[in-house]
């Protein structure tokens, strides 16, 4: 399926590309359907290097925010549930603070912690994910293997916590509709246990491999003074040294309880470099820290009602008479997620609703990441700030009129080649075998 | 950071033209229970980029979004920042709402100040008809290059019908059956 450029919109996106004849436009995406996130980016590169990039998400738009505006709250919740497939708490987790703070529920404290909870574990299995998904964009197809092999406790942790794997159904206004009760602490501690015996495994595959380290060190790098201006959110602020976490910053749920703080490199105590290497180091710290505050959750947790309207009838009927606005923020492990709600009384459907999810803060802060990379790198980069896409199906290349299609398996192919040109590289014995030969420099 | 400091330099900046600031403090946490604060208020489109310089001095400055509703013969949009984020609970969310006339829907761009503004205020300018002057770049950003209307705003005459034959399964319920 190729893609349709009527001849407009081409002339508008040529006048972005300055006037420079070595460059070559490099579309790439816009979607794989698959995966919830479609997005087109389109290079212009000299030689090997990116000088351009321009970025259109929007594939993939599907008016939720105005199907919101058609519901009641209790449809919304749900409605919001389905924003994101990987972290799908975390909307909901912020549409229950906004309409709490606009209809002035209290929430019992149980419930707080609860909430946590399976935010913190959804956490975990949200990085794992991204630890495979970047093993794999390197060509460590093992590595992807295994990190998704431990990622399955979690998994069925939540389902048997939750009911479900994804999709858990489990904040409501005023609380939560299921307990986590003292007889599943164990189970649940156990495979606590579990994750935190794989972090040194974890600490060797991805920080202590040469090959990841020549791959991942020096690409993609976001200055603090980028992500800061850019408003970049979640591990891709923190890899570049910002401490901004609005577990920390404004503090929610049972959070300022416990202690929570950002994490950056620093914290293992390496230099701030905001690369791709960075955010591996920033995710791995935050899965132990997500293992601590759970641990801490379950010590501190108390007793109670674990929902202020018990009676779903009664939580409508005090939905409608509602009248405010409010926001709600959390931290998804990709970064803030935000809502803002109005609502009327006598309606049953909120007024306004508007979401941020964190891709969208971290859209911008694509732009310098992508600067002066080489081609190879771009599926590393693209993963690295977490996106919620991965949908690389092919590449075009058009020179001088004539079309051609780089499928993903051959822009893969690039990446791996790369790390193999690396590793060899790295071997010192190969290395020297290579250069007695006389043979080409294959690292380049 | 305060809500208190943030307001003071706010209305340091900005005198009378802030309007109705309010400060919505909450206490959250159960063992070492805390205060977290928003600030909200009304300023005119004029003021609000020295308002949000004024923010950016105090403290490190952080664009959430900005929200928007079609209210009538105006077009509101509330920016809502995070002021002060890197210290516990030391953020305060600042929510500047200023309202234009739908015939000049005309705001300053951020983009100048606060560069991370730029995809929120393409977002509005597809979906609500602002215009954000100063922007680098306001093309389309999530909605099709041919669509003919602002999905937000209620006086679409061609929203109801494009709805519906979009979304063709959306007309189930009553709502949007017998319009356009």
């Amino acid at each position: 399926m190729r893609e349709k450029v009527k001849p407009e919109e081409k002339a508008e996106a040529n006048e972005l590309a300055p006037a420079c004849p070595a460059w070559f436009e490099v579309p790439i995406g816009p979607i794989h359907p698959a995966l919830k996130e479609g997005i087109r980016f389109t290079f212009w590169i000299e030689g090997e290097r990116i000088r351009k990039v321009d970025i259109r998400p929007g594939f993939m738009h599907r008016g939720i925010e105005f199907m919101g505006t058609k519901r009641n709250l209790i449809q919304v919740l749900y409605l919001a549930e389905r924003i994101c497939g990987i972290c799908s708490i975390s909307h909901p987790l912020a549409i229950v603070q906004a309409v709490e703070q606009a209809a002035g529920i209290e929430v019992p404290p149980r419930a707080q912690y609860i909430r946590v909870i399976i935010g913190e574990l959804e956490r975990i299995h949200s990085h794992l994910l991204w630890a495979g998904v970047a093993a794999h964009e390197l060509g460590f197809d093992t590595l992807l293997h295994y990190v998704w092999k431990v990622r399955e406790p979690v998994l069925d942790l939540l389902e048997d916590l939750t009911g479900n794997r994804i999709n858990y159904a489990i904040p409501i206004y005023g609380g939560v509709r299921r307990d986590v009760p003292p007889e599943k602490y164990p189970v649940l501690k156990n495979a606590l246990r579990y994750y935190r015996s794989l972090v040194d495994d974890f600490v060797n595959f991805f920080l202590r491999d040469p090959s990841i380290e020549a791959r991942t060190r020096g690409v993609g790098t976001l200055t603090r003074e980028e992500a800061d201006a850019l408003c970049a959110v979640g591990p891709t602020a923190r890899a570049s040294g910002l401490r901004k976490d609005v577990r920390q910053d404004w503090p929610y749920f049972a959070y300022p309880d416990l202690g929570v703080r950002a994490i950056t490199p620093e914290d293992m105590g390496l230099e701030v470099r905001g690369d791709v290497y960075d955010r591996i180091v920033v995710r791995l710290l935050e899965v132990v820290q997500s293992i601590e505050i759970i641990e801490r959750c379950l010590e501190e947790m108390p007793d109670g009602e674990i929902t202020a309207f018990p009676k779903v009838a009664a939580l409508l009927a005090h939905l409608k008479k509602a009248e405010g606005e409010g926001i709600g923020r959390h931290e998804a492990p990709r970064g803030e997620v935000i809502h803002y709600i109005r609502l009327q009384a006598d309606e049953e459907a909120p007024v306004v609703w508007k979401v941020k999810a964190p891709t969208y803060s971290n859209l911008m802060p694509w732009y310098p990441m992508f600067r002066d990379q080489e081609i190879a790198d771009i599926p590393i980069v693209a993963a690295s700030i977490d996106p919620c896409i991965c949908c690389m199906e092919r590449v075009q290349i058009v020179r001088g009129g004539k079309e051609e299609t780089l499928w993903k398996e051959q822009l893969l192919e690039l990446s791996w080649a790369k790390t193999r040109r690396i590793v060899r590289g790295l071997n010192p014995a190969r290395a020297a075998r290579h250069a007695s030969r006389g043979g080409a420099d294959e690292r380049r | 950071m305060r809500a208190e400091e943030v307001l003071a330099a706010l209305r340091e900046t900005l005198g009378e033209r802030l309007r109705n600031p309010e400060v919505r403090a909450e206490t959250v946490g159960y063992r070492r229970p805390r205060e977290r604060a928003c600030l909200w208020a009304e300023i005119d489109r004029e003021d609000l980029l020295e308002a949000v310089r004024a923010l950016k001095e105090l403290a490190p400055l952080h664009i959430s979004i900005i929200s928007g509703a079609d209210v009538g013969d105006r077009i509101e949009l509330i920016y809502h920042f995070g002021v002060g984020y890197g210290t516990e609970t030391g953020e305060v969310m600042v929510n500047l709402r200023l309202t234009v006339p739908k015939d000049n829907p005309v705001v300053p761009s951020l983009c100048g100040v606060l560069p991370g503004a730029q995809t929120t205020e393409r977002e509005k300018i597809e979906f609500l008809g602002v215009e954000f002057e100063g922007i680098p770049d306001a093309r389309k950003l999530f909605l099709p290059d041919d669509l003919p209307v602002h999905p937000w705003r209620k006086d679409e005459p061609e929203l109801a019908g494009y709805v519906r034959r979009t979304v063709a399964w959306e007309e189930k319920g009553d709502e949007g059956k017998g319009e356009a």
